[in-house]
């Protein structure tokens, strides 16, 4: 965990992958150049759209690529849905908005996508608006998928752990009640046989 | 363009096969719960060879479908033509646990 501490206040920062490599330096891994891309989300009906837009900056020359390009595609759409559907909670703590609703952003409401490829990373970077999600949550969603070994159709944390398992780095930072930030990188690696 | 999930039920000589086709999430929920009822069994097998991605909400959904066939309605059902990281997926969630993979 590296606390963080700026304007927003306190913040939860959860790292995970090897040491070494890749810093949990937010900002240092999507540098002010023109490889990054930022995106606005408006609404539900974008996630196509970004999910082929990362997918064509990757290419699917060979099979490493198309690997590559999958495992990216189904990042970006686990993430959106985290801060499309997941994220927004009513003060009870109720789901807002139906998984299977299209949706459109609420004016308040901000959804950001930023990604940059150079050649053999894939850095990729989701934050809401909400901040909803908590600490306990991201462990305990990666200990009960990670430990039950009898499929449940009605597991909660899937997407959560599916990023963790794909993800060579993967890092959530939480401002309760404020901002959710879920990233990781993906490295280009050559196809098992 | 994404495809959206669709399937075709057909008969491979004694087999009963599901060719599903497109992306499988939660608007796949009522496809599956239709392609349910038509199975007759006693086996079954899923072929994925058309399908592109499978997010976490597909993945309940296919485990939804596979503990109902096998558990509920006594069928065998076998997966093949799974992509390699659709193959991934399905070996971190258990799906291996209620089908087979067949070649």
């Amino acid at each position: 965990m590296y606390p963080d501490h700026d304007q927003h206040g306190p913040a939860t920062m959860i790292f995970i992958g090897p040491t070494g490599g890749v810093k949990p330096d937010l900002d240092g891994l999507f540098p002010d150049s023109s490889d990054t891309v930022l995106r606005q989300v408006c609404c539900s009906g974008d996630k196509p759209t970004l999910i082929e837009e990362v997918v064509a900056l990757i290419g699917e020359e060979d099979e490493a690529h198309a690997l590559l390009a999958q495992k990216a595609a189904l990042m970006v759409d686990e993430m959106l849905e985290n801060a499309l559907y997941a994220a927004p909670r009513a003060a009870d703590g109720s789901p807002l908005f139906p998984k299977r609703e299209p949706r459109t952003l609420l004016p308040e409401e901000q959804i950001t996508v930023r990604y940059r490829y150079d050649g053999s990373h894939l850095f990729l970077e989701v934050r809401d608006s909400w901040g909803s999600l908590t600490q306990g949550q991201v462990f305990s969603y990666l200990a009960v998928n990670t430990r039950e070994a009898e499929p449940d159709p009605d597991r909660t944390g899937r997407g959560l752990f599916f990023m963790w398992r794909l993800f060579d780095h993967l890092y959530v930072r939480i401002y309760p009640g404020r901002e959710t930030v879920v990233g990781g990188s993906l490295l280009l690696q050559p196809v098992a046989r | 363009m994404e495809q959206q999930f669709s399937y075709q039920l057909v008969q491979e000589g004694q087999l009963e096969t599901a060719l599903l086709a497109g992306t499988i999430d939660s608007r796949a929920e009522t496809a599956f719960s239709d392609l349910q009822k038509k199975v007759r069994g006693p086996a079954l097998v899923l072929d994925f060879a058309a399908v592109g991605r499978i997010n976490s909400m597909g993945i309940a959904l296919v485990l939804r479908f596979l503990k109902q066939l096998t558990k509920e309605q006594g069928v065998q059902v076998q997966v093949r033509g799974l992509n390699q990281i659709n193959a991934m997926l399905f070996k971190m969630s258990g799906v291996f646990l209620m089908a087979k993979e067949v070649r």
